[in-house]
């Protein structure tokens, strides 16, 4: 057992242990999913230590990974067919490591958000746990197989946590979740399955699913589908280019980019605090993750010919979830909107493929993480008081929650990009790799750039009418005294899971090398890697 | 380094801990006055000797190290001198002005974080911190604008203040993109030192070269227009100018500091830091920005009644002369009238911040209802605040121009070089010296207008309220600061020569594009027309507002009204660009609800229609042949059944049947 499969599995056999317990011990449910998460905190801290990221790039090559663990899984000879080949294969880069540490950090917050659930315990906090175990799992997995398997058992936990805790149009919510956000991954199946018999391991000669093979043009056999040499056509269309858009939408509904986003502001206002700040703070991630790790490793030849597109898309998120956010009248769209224009960034970042752009979308996939988080549960305390959250019901909530709009006022800056926050670093430098672009490979024209800084000014303009209209002025309730003395300000957890995340956010700001050290060296033998055919 | 971070403790200290002694201010004062100390010391080392230049690495991004550091040259010595002490004064006078605020302790805090900013922008190396303490000072002006959080004008005018700035912090940020792409780094030495990179770089064929970067060369004038939209934002130029009067909200101490001393400038600031990278058709913009500003502003200040906003378009005026000195190549000039507007607008602001708190006073005090800042209601105040009354009028005087003051000394100096500016240029060129020309007589004359309105005849406010009302002067605490703030307003602090800009010290401490001597004729017109007219001017108001006699009916023209309605500017923007941008944000969510998402519904519609069709199908159609398939087994079998009825008879009959036809059939198969 290395140190990732405990990471996964920790919180696996947390559920279990909860499944097991008596309903007699109810209240002992969260403290038991509460620990495990602390270990897993521990853990990551540990891992990200330990993290030597001079000498171990990763990206394309196994031996420079850490953390590595390859068993054979499933080996099934299939007589001339070959040997079907699936590897329990997990391994850590520059790429994958800060995300270990941000899901854990999430998870903690989110935890502590789910002191609020009040019914079916059990089932809830077991399905908690085991959408923690997926989550890690995605993020170590260098098979493809046992990537793809991590990456459906998200949805499962997911769809019961919204379906059954979530608000009234709950069932809505979680259908349209599952189904918009497998029909994505269906087509990736083909991919996968496409990639499979196009890759042999050089080392045992059959097909297989490691990423890492796939990612060598050396290893695609003569004729096969994905060939880069063959230049297979799939209905008219270059069948490694088709493959790419398949693979990109299945992530990008992930991200999720415009226009494929309509299923996120539903998901997450109808569903609980704690799966909102999942949503939002980590499974965004997985979509702009793999991208990375997959769409641009595995066809880097497709990547660089829609790099355009790709800028584009990200443009458009920027200003039209943006634009979206100012219409709204209920806080947690807004906040929802505003994941989508921050999104943006992160695939404007990776189209440009330079270091700043790619380390700037890095950057702003790790901030993000931490303050929508931070947003989500600001909101959710606001909803357990009241049980609204319209903007135009509340006003000067300032002088009766003194605190909790220093949190307000700390998160909308932080994400509105005020220099000394980590989002500030992550959208300047997204925009400055996608500026340059035009420069080092002429990928993105000049113009994106400055079309997504007018973002910047459209977050400042949402979020500061928000706090404008509710936080500051006389107080004017709509429920009356009742909702005043339901108005309590933040208790001691709520200040310990804001305060992290805030910090979080400002020592990334003021050291951002703390993450950007740890993935240099990625970064720059990714590029190395797309640029390289 | 650590004068700027002193400020920031006290901002840390404020507010974690709300104790006894955070709410007197004292910590904040010290904290300020080290600064200054600091300051004084470093201006001492390196004021017209060797810069400073430090820095450490802070970030790597790929192989690319990004270092943080600090650069003191004149102009940064000069800027934190001046910071600090105004933020100095400004502490003092505020611990009167401030007290029994009940959250003064974030007062204090809120303050320190900006003398943290402002000191951080002024001293860093780099573009990119310094477009952190750009930001941040933006920030903390939003705060302090929005200090009195309940007042529905103050959110809604910290606002506006930071969505303007956000405007131009993005040509900021586009500019510092172009210079990247270009130069590869940031370190404003090495891109803007008498030897940097963009003083090597040129234009040719129209593509702008540094070494093997190449850009198009409109990109160069592109940067040059993006850094001065951040200029114009900070500074309040037109047309991003409307925040600064609203900023007002903020209680007048901050006024003083941010809004008319300090921040306001970081926007001329940044134009003397880069200023080799604006070319000709920049600075032509600039120039003509900056007078059109200064024009703007001044008529509008002519008309206003609430004393601080007459003072808010004066500032926009005066930083639109910096920038007009910016653009006309007098970069010594305009960061003089900087220093020097800095101390006189400050004092202004106190000296009316001073007149408003015993306003309040009385409004407090008789209980009763009235506008503290309208000018309408004051006069007379000569007599009761003699302290205010001199300090405020060597303000203004300075800020008229008048002979003896400081202002006199820089401004001529900027309408000085603007006139040889244009000289040798196309006519068109001269609008803008004789434009400003015309803006300097007509600040004269707002200022005497707003003198003799507060402190001379009769305080209208008794009539009003037909009570006497007992004003006397402010607390010695804000008296001293004034009177300091007054003496800085006096020639002798920048030169000996109380008539010549030319023998000023602190111009000649910064680059000077040409005449610094008395060449032409120039000299010695301009301060004598500015001041014969000055003095024709100041008489016509003290007839008008002092002696109340013979006014004119303005109030009847239609310019008159566009004044007073500030151009109409700010109805324009509200109307049409964030009425625009509101309802397009409307539209685009109705497109969202109703196209996209209802795409995403009707193919899940259209899922459920084709399941419920294949629903159909399954049940009528294949199961339907199922069970037709079934139906037919069962009836044959039935039909069947009828043959098997046991009887031997029949079935003998039956097999008789059967050989006979088959008899019958093969004998007539034969026979074909």
């Amino acid at each position: 057992m290395n140190w990732l499969s405990i990471l996964i599995f920790l919180p696996l056999f947390a559920g279990l242990l909860i499944l097991l317990m008596p309903p007699a011990m109810q209240k002992g449910y969260k403290y038991v999913a509460l620990a495990a998460i602390c270990i897993q905190v521990i853990l990551s801290a540990f891992i990200y230590f330990n993290f030597n990221p001079g000498l171990y790039p990763g990206i394309h090559v196994q031996d420079k990974f850490q953390l590595v663990e390859r068993l054979p899984w499933i080996h099934i000879g299939l007589g001339s067919l070959g040997k079907l080949q699936i590897d329990y294969f997990l391994g850590i880069d520059g790429l994958s490591m800060p995300f270990l540490v941000l899901t854990s950090v999430v998870m903690l917050v989110a935890v502590l958000a789910s002191w609020e659930i009040k019914a079916n315990l059990k089932g809830y906090f077991a399905l908690f746990l085991l959408l923690d175990t997926a989550v890690m799992g995605v993020f170590s997995s260098l098979d493809f197989f046992l990537f793809y398997i991590f990456y459906e058992l998200m949805l499962l936990p997911l769809y019961f946590l919204i379906g059954m805790w979530g608000g009234v149009r709950r069932e809505y919510a979680a259908i349209k979740f599952f189904l918009y956000t497998l029909f994505g991954s269906v087509f990736m199946l083909l991919v996968i399955i496409g990639l499979y018999f196009s890759v042999t391991d050089p080392e045992t000669g059959s097909h297989t699913f490691n990423m890492l093979a796939m990612m060598d043009p050396a290893n695609y056999g003569g004729d096969s589908i994905f060939s880069v040499l063959a230049k297979q056509q799939l209905f008219g269309v270059s069948a490694r280019l088709l493959g790419f858009i398949v693979l990109f939408v299945a992530f990008a509904i992930k991200v999720p980019v415009v226009p494929l986003h309509t299923w996120l502001p539903d998901a997450h206002v109808e569903a609980p605090t704690p799966v909102s700040i999942i949503l939002a703070g980590i499974l965004l991630k997985v979509g702009g993750y793999g991208i990375l790790r997959i769409c641009l490793s595995i066809f880097p030849d497709a990547a660089l010919q829609s790099a355009w597109w790709l800028g584009l898309i990200g443009v458009v998120s920027i200003l039209y979830g943006g634009l979206n956010a100012l219409a709204q009248t209920d806080l947690k769209r807004l906040i929802a909107y505003s994941s989508v224009s921050h999104m943006g960034f992160v695939l404007l970042g990776i189209a440009s493929v330079t270091t700043e752009g790619i380390s700037g979308a890095m950057m702003q996939m790790i901030s993000h993480g931490f303050l929508s988080s931070m947003l989500f549960f600001l909101v959710g305390i606001l909803y357990t008081r009241v049980h609204d959250r319209q903007i135009p019901h509340f006003r000067g909530l300032a002088l009766i929650m003194p605190r909790y709009t220093a949190f307000i006022i700390i998160a909308f800056f932080a994400s509105l990009g005020l220099p000394g926050f980590s989002a500030f670093i992550a959208e300047a430098f997204s925009l400055i790799g996608a500026f340059t672009s035009e420069n080092v490979n002429g990928l993105l024209p000049h113009w994106m750039a400055v079309c997504g800084s007018v973002g910047i000014l459209l977050s400042a303009a949402y979020l500061l009418w928000t706090l404008q209209r509710m936080f500051f002025g006389e107080t004017r309730l709509m429920g009356g005294e009742a909702w005043r003395t339901a108005l309590s300000d933040i208790n001691l957890r709520e200040t310990v899971a804001l305060s992290t995340l805030a910090l979080f956010a400002l020592v990334l700001g003021i050291m951002p090398s703390l993450a950007f050290e740890k993935m240099n060296v990625s970064v720059l033998e990714l590029i190395r890697l797309v640029n390289h055919k | 380094m650590l004068a700027a971070s002193l400020p920031l403790l006290t901002f840390f200290i404020s507010i974690l801990i709300p104790g006894k002694i955070s709410r007197g201010g004292y910590f904040a004062i010290a904290n300020t006055a080290i600064s200054l100390l600091i300051s004084v010391l470093l201006f001492t080392q390196v004021w017209n000797k060797q810069q400073i230049h430090q820095q450490l690495d802070w970030f790597t991004v790929g192989e690319w190290t990004f270092h943080a550091g600090i650069l003191l040259n004149n102009i940064s010595v000069m800027m934190m001198t001046l910071v600090s002490g105004i933020a100095l004064l400004v502490h003092i006078y505020s611990t009167k002005y401030m007290q029994g605020d009940a959250y003064i302790s974030r007062y204090w805090a809120y303050l320190g974080l900006f003398c943290f900013a402002m000191l951080a922008l002024v001293i860093a190396d780099n573009l990119l911190l310094m477009y952190m303490g750009w930001e941040l000072v933006g920030f903390s002006s939003y705060l302090l604008i929005g200090f009195w959080f309940t007042r529905q004008a103050a959110v809604k005018a910290n606002l506006k203040a930071f969505i303007m700035n956000r405007l131009g912090d993005i040509g900021f940020l586009i500019g510092i993109m172009i210079v990247l792409t270009q130069f590869r780094t940031l370190d404003i030495d090495v891109l803007f030192g008498s030897r940097g990179l963009v003083h090597a770089a040129f234009v040719e064929n129209g593509i702008w070269i540094n070494g093997l970067h190449k850009m198009p060369g409109i990109w160069l004038t592109i940067a040059g227009l993006a850094f001065f939209a951040g200029a114009v934002a900070k500074s309040a130029q037109f047309p991003l100018h409307t925040w600064l009067p609203d900023a007002m909200e903020g209680p007048a101490s901050v006024s003083s500091l941010i809004h008319a001393a300090t921040m306001v400038a970081a926007g001329v600031f940044l134009l003397a830091r880069i200023y080799p990278i604006f070319n000709p058709a920049v600075l032509t913009v600039i120039a003509t920005t900056g007078t059109f500003t200064a024009f703007m502003a001044a008529t509008i200040a002519l008309v206003q009644n609430d004393i601080k906003r007459i003072l808010a378009f004066s500032t926009i005026s005066q930083l639109g002369f910096m920038i007009l000195a910016m653009g006309v190549g007098a970069e010594a000039s305009a960061l003089f009238h900087l220093v020097t507007h800095a101390f006189f607008k400050c004092l202004l602001f106190l000296s009316a911040g001073a007149v408003i708190h015993e306003m309040a006073h009385v409004r407090d005090q008789h209980n009763i209802q009235f506008d503290t800042q309208d000018i309408g209601l004051m006069g007379g105040l000569r007599k009761r605040m003699p302290v205010t009354f001199i300090t405020m009028l060597l303000a203004s005087l300075a800020l008229a121009g008048i002979p003896l003051t400081s202002g006199y000394l820089s401004k001529d100096s900027i309408l000085i070089h603007s006139f040889e500016w244009a000289e040798g240029r196309d006519t068109w060129s001269s609008l803008i010296p004789y434009a400003a020309l015309i803006t300097s007589w007509l600040t004269t004359f707002y200022i005497a207008r707003l003198i003799f309105k507060v402190f001379f005849g009769k305080l209208r406010l008794e009539k009003q309220f037909a009570k006497s009302f007992s004003v006397h002067d402010a607390p010695a605490a804000m008296r001293y600061v004034l009177i300091v703030l007054a003496v800085f307003c006096l020639f002798p602090v920048f030169s000996f020569n109380p008539l010549l800009f030319e023998d000023a010290w602190l111009p000649a401490g910064f680059p000077v594009t040409d005449t610094m001597t008395r060449v032409n004729m120039f000299h010695t017109i301009i301060p004598a027309a500015v001041n014969v007219m000055s003095v024709v001017l100041i008489y016509l108001a003290f007839r008008w507002y002092a002696r109340e006699k013979k006014m004119p009916g303005f109030k009847a023209y239609m310019v008159y009204r566009f004044a007073e309605n500030q151009w109409f500017f700010d109805r324009f923007y509200n109307r049409i660009i964030v009425g625009g941008i509101v309802s397009l944000s409307k539209i685009i969510y109705g497109f969202d609800r109703v196209v996209v998402d209802g795409i995403v519904l009707l193919v899940g519609k259209t899922g459920i229609v084709l399941a419920g069709i294949s629903s159909l199908t399954d049940r009528y159609i294949i199961d339907g042949l199922v069970n037709g398939a079934a139906s037919l087994a069962g009836w044959t079998g039935r039909f069947l059944k009828h043959f098997q009825s046991g009887r031997l008879q029949h079935y003998y009959v039956t097999m008789l049947l059967v050989i006979l036809a088959f008899f019958i059939f093969k004998y007539y198969s034969a026979a074909i």
